[in-house]
């Protein structure tokens, strides 16, 4: 089995990688959610398949807290905002997707070319999950930068979560990396019930944050 | 159980009895009993080496004391903000409101003690949610947008920080080996020339992204004067005003290891550009939006941006005599703004409330002769502000601006220009603010016996810089001398 091992985290941060490339190109918030979902789904494969890898068992903790709440619990809330606030309709973009999917394969290029020349001395499979973590981090908050819209924001900073928590389980012999990603979960819980609870909706007929300006204009 | 991490505790754990109490005055009156003990709490925090988690270094003590004072004094003037702003939100956001508060200060106090750089992210991950939920309080659309906004920039800067936090832990590989070792500032620091210089570099990029944030450094400062504007001022801008220390204490800590490892030839670029353009861009855009404000929170708010700034341009230039002025600079500024909010929230309720759309320059004209005492303080505050003597920044700024001249010549021209432009942005509200007719709605108000805690602060500003005690300097300059 451990010549696998490399062979397979590779696919499954592959996996990770284009669920965050794929979000990019998708209009609709449902859609976002589902690719959202699958990619915590595989997340929660790579934390288990690190754990084997390298015999910790909070790595199988960090699987199992993914599990339950990114690839359970938050999508469906996601889905009960989207139901609830009915914006099922597509979703207005700040950019073309076009563009931004161009952007996209620039952001995980540079990512690449950064994090591959400056970590010859880490050890090769960290060098290339760290790659492709800093790819889905850059992609999530790309995600952030092209939607209007406050929840399709929520699921790109999501998916930035996980590119984070993707670049923890593979530092080799890192500390703290469940208990790490839970104090992330809480924030992103924060995040996903903060929608709810600051109901945008009420005060804005729609959860586009183009109200910014408003205060900004007040401030002067 | 070593006595930073009660300190740390303390506030955190009694956040949630807090919360249970019925009353926002009685409240308020606990909150003043549980910061004296916070307070006495930092003042028997004794030097402690980092046990991989916590540690307790003249750095940390003296900001400690710092913010366990401002937390002290902050709730005795919470105690009138409560008294006359309690009617306006219901008995549950008061107690979300006093339970925030401590958890503020806790978290502060954690970022201060950390040892371990995950501890560190988790504290100020901590900060950001309080301080969302401080600045959603009032629930107006414009709260709502600043808290949001917040909490965008926020959470998007303390992913970046977690990134350049993994990348140190993995910088540190070669050095330390896997395990809790490599997360510690203290294991960290003896070995800054063994880290692997290239990687550390990438990490600090992130650290500086993420932190940055958390310092308002421009163009990274978006948050922090809607967050000073909407929120209560007492948690918002004057507890709040004190993760700004957290922020920059740890930039520098890890700008220390990055130009130590520079100066072993390990391969990490040195901090200094990096620090210096973020520095220069923060004093030069306040020096500007200074001059459009109508709002004095979002006004002082762009000061913030601006002392932080000139703290991180002192890092940037380095050196121990210059550090020592920017921490300096860092507690001057600190003891002068609680004071200065502390002024205004007394100023906004001498004009009837201190809601957020209630603190404009136009509702504070003419302070003084609405309340002698309130009005000169604010006066004070204001005038202390611009750095001018007697005002103790003039201290610090002089020393950052003399330690410019002689290491980097060409830096002190910016430098220069921008305090100037603040300074003058700042001292043309002196007048109005002061000395121009009241409002004929405003009546005259006597000041309240708690304006002695800006008394207090306003003689510590002018006592710390021109009669500083000698174990402080000692300190400083050993501080400055191990982190240059």
């Amino acid at each position: 089995m451990s010549n696998l091992i490399y062979p397979f985290a590779h696919l499954l941060g592959g996996l990770i990688l284009i669920c965050a490339f794929a979000m990019l190109s998708q209009r609709r918030l449902a859609a976002m959610i589902t690719l959202y979902q699958f990619e915590a789904i595989t997340l929660t494969a790579a934390a288990f398949w690190q754990g084997y890898a390298q015999h910790e068992l909070a790595l199988y903790l960090t699987g199992v807290i993914t599990l339950v709440i990114k690839a359970v619990a938050l999508p469906i809330g996601l889905r009960r905002i989207v139901k609830n606030f009915n914006i099922v309709r597509a979703v207005e973009t700040a950019m073309p997707v076009g563009l931004s999917m161009i952007l996209g394969v620039g952001l995980i290029g540079v990512a690449v070319w950064v994090v591959l020349p400056t970590t010859l001395s880490a050890v090769t499979l960290t060098r290339e999950d760290l790659a492709i973590s800093l790819s889905v981090v850059l992609l999530g908050l790309l995600v952030m930068t092209t939607r209007r819209n406050a929840l399709s924001q929520v699921v790109g900073f999501l998916s930035t979560e996980n590119g984070l928590v993707l670049a923890a389980i593979g530092m080799p012999g890192m500390p703290f990396v469940a208990e790490l990603s839970v104090a992330l979960l809480v924030l992103m819980a924060f995040l996903v019930v903060g929608v709810f609870l600051f109901r945008i909706r009420e005060h804005f007929d729609n959860l586009d944050i183009a109200g910014i300006e408003n205060i900004e204009k007040q401030g002067r | 159980m070593s006595i930073a991490l009660l300190a740390v505790l303390f506030p955190l754990l009694t956040a949630i009895p807090l919360a249970l109490v019925g009353s926002a005055t009685r409240a308020s009156y606990v909150n003043l009993a549980l910061n004296t003990v916070t307070f006495a709490l930092t003042l028997g925090v004794g030097f402690s080496p980092g046990n991989g988690m916590l540690h307790a270094d003249n750095l940390g003590i003296i900001f400690g004391i710092l913010s366990g004072f401002v937390g002290f004094t902050t709730s005795i003037n919470n105690i009138g903000f409560i008294k006359s702003e309690q009617g306006r939100k219901s008995i549950r956001r008061w107690r979300l409101y006093h339970a925030m508060c401590q958890v503020m200060l806790g978290t502060t106090l954690l970022g201060l003690y950390a040892d371990n750089i995950g501890l560190l992210w988790v504290a100020v991950e901590g900060a950001t949610i309080s301080a969302t939920l401080g600045v959603s309080l009032s629930r107006t659309a414009s709260a709502l947008e600043a808290a949001w906004k917040y909490f965008i920039l926020g959470g998007v800067g303390i992913a970046l920080a977690l990134f350049g936090i993994m990348l140190t832990y993995l910088a540190a590989q070669p050095a330390l080996g896997p395990g809790i070792a490599a997360m510690s500032f203290t294991a960290l620091t003896q070995h800054a020339a063994q880290l692997d210089g290239s990687l550390m570099t990438l990490a600090f990029v992130f650290l500086l992204f993420g932190f940055g944030t958390k310092a308002a450094l421009v163009p990274l400062h978006g948050w922090l004067p809607d967050a000073y504007a909407e929120g209560p001022i007492p948690l918002t801008a004057t507890l709040s005003g004190l993760m700004l220390n957290v922020a920059l204490l740890a930039l520098l800590r890890f700008r220390h290891l990055m130009s130590a490892n520079a100066a072993a030839g390990a391969g990490a670029m040195h901090p200094g550009p990096f620090l210096l353009i973020l520095g220069l861009a923060s004093l030069f855009l306040t020096g500007f939006s200074l001059w459009r404000r109508r709002d004095s929170r979002r006004f002082f708010g762009f000061s913030s941006i601006e002392h932080s700034g000139i703290a991180i341009f002192a890092f940037g230039i380095g050196g121990p005599a210059i550090i020592f002025g920017g921490l300096l600079h860092m507690l001057l500024h600190t003891l002068l703004k609680s004071a200065l909010f502390q002024a205004l929230t007394k100023a906004a309720l001498a004009r009837g409330s201190a809601a957020p759309g209630n603190s404009g320059f136009s509702h504070l004209r003419g302070m003084i002769a609405t309340s002698k005492q309130t009005g000169w303080l604010l006066v004070i505050c204001i005038f202390a502000l611009t750095g001018l003597p007697p005002s103790g920044l003039f201290t610090s700024e002089y020393l950052i601006i003399s330690e410019t001249i002689i290491r980097d010549p060409y830096y002190s021209l910016p430098l220069g220009a921008g305090l100037l432009l603040c300074a003058i942005a700042i001292i043309r509200q002196v007048g109005p603010v002061g000395f121009a007719p009241a409002p004929a709605s405003a009546k005259p108000q006597k000041a309240g016996a708690d304006v002695i805690t800006i008394y207090a602060h306003l003689i510590l500003v002018v006592l710390l810089a021109f009669a500083m005690p000698v174990t402080l300097v000692t300190l400083l300059s050993h501080i400055a001398e191990a982190l240059q």
